[in-house]
């Protein structure tokens, strides 16, 4: 299937997901006017893509800044869709990168990882 | 009001002294979009930074601040909607960020409809009588469950507001028209 890769806006994050690598990103800040119509795209691409990927590894990075409440809200889709994954046989690893000095971005780790039972979810404090 | 020319710089003085007064940071009233939101909160990131606040203090600020903005473009009762080339959608309010007894404070207004006061009330009252933990567990209730669509998300971002504040949230409703009111929100960090 065909790589999603969509650049980074001001208010919308960087996304490469290499599909046939296995190795999917979001990276910077997320709070556009309308989270359905930034993150709907991505979604169905997960979905479509965690539909063939039985037995496969994924490595899923998590790099942002920030994000608003209607983005949580479209991550948590995300690792909901991710854990169904990992429970039907998909190797799914998450890392989840944030500022050694955010608490904020640790605590949202934090608590998505709490329902994620069958994905590696990594926390990773970075420098700066 | 007229203000005679050789009066405007007093008079536009005392205007800014009462917002200095107040600790005011920056205000702005009229008509909102999210361009607009994006300078403000990026100047705001800018001015905490140059100010040294701390990297968690930073982000709580700004995330009530964008939650508020994007509260008001989104649920102002007065709206103004136009076509040109693109769609465009204005919605008018008031968001202020100062500081006070060394605690940065936000607060934002706008008109809302009196049909959604007793809503908007409860859901206010319900966050301001929880506790740290209890507003923590009802973000992570909400964020698993299908989305409110009437609302367009606003009980989660109603809830991290809540969740970002150092004390508990104020908020104030004052009739000004038969079908209208003036709400605002009042959050310190």
């Amino acid at each position: 299937m065909e790589n999603l890769m969509i650049a980074a806006t001001e208010r919308s994050p960087e996304v490469e997901f290499d599909f046939a690598a296995g190795r999917l990103s979001l990276k910077g800040e997320s709070y556009p006017e309308d989270a359905s119509a930034v993150f709907g795209p991505i979604f169905a691409a997960l979905e479509q893509f965690v539909a063939e990927a039985e037995g496969r590894e994924i490595q899923f990075d998590f790099n942002l800044i920030y994000f608003n409440s209607s983005s949580a809200k479209a991550l948590m889709n995300m690792f909901q869709l991710l854990e169904r994954a990992a429970q039907g046989g998909v190797r799914v690893v998450i890392n989840w990168f944030y500022a050694a000095a955010d608490e904020t971005m640790q605590e949202f780790g934090e608590d998505f990882s709490e329902d994620l039972e069958h994905v590696t979810f990594n926390l990773v404090a970075t420098e700066g | 009001m007229t203000i005679p020319a050789e009066r405007l710089a007093p008079h536009y003085r005392a205007f800014k002294g009462m917002l200095d007064e107040r600790g005011i940071l920056f205000s702005f009233s009229g008509y909102l979009s999210e361009g607009i939101l994006y300078s403000l909160g990026d100047t705001l990131r800018q001015k905490m930074t140059l100010d040294d606040t701390d990297v968690t203090t930073i982000k709580k600020v700004f995330s009530v601040f964008i939650e508020q903005a994007q509260n008001i473009i989104r649920y102002s009762a007065e709206k103004v909607l136009g076509n040109f080339g693109k769609a465009v959608e204005l919605s008018s309010g008031m968001v202020t960020i100062g500081t006070e007894n060394g605690r940065f404070f936000i607060v934002c207004a706008n008109t809302i409809l009196e049909e959604d006061v007793p809503r908007l009330r409860q859901r206010l009252e319900t966050l301001q009588k929880m506790d740290k933990d209890e507003i923590k567990a009802y973000y992570k209730e909400q964020l698993r469950e299908a989305p409110d669509e009437k609302s367009r998300g606003a009980t989660i971002g109603l809830i991290e507001i809540a969740r970002r504040a150092s004390e508990p949230i104020q908020f104030d409703f004052e009739r000004i028209e038969d079908d209208k009111f003036f709400f605002c929100l009042k959050v310190s960090i």
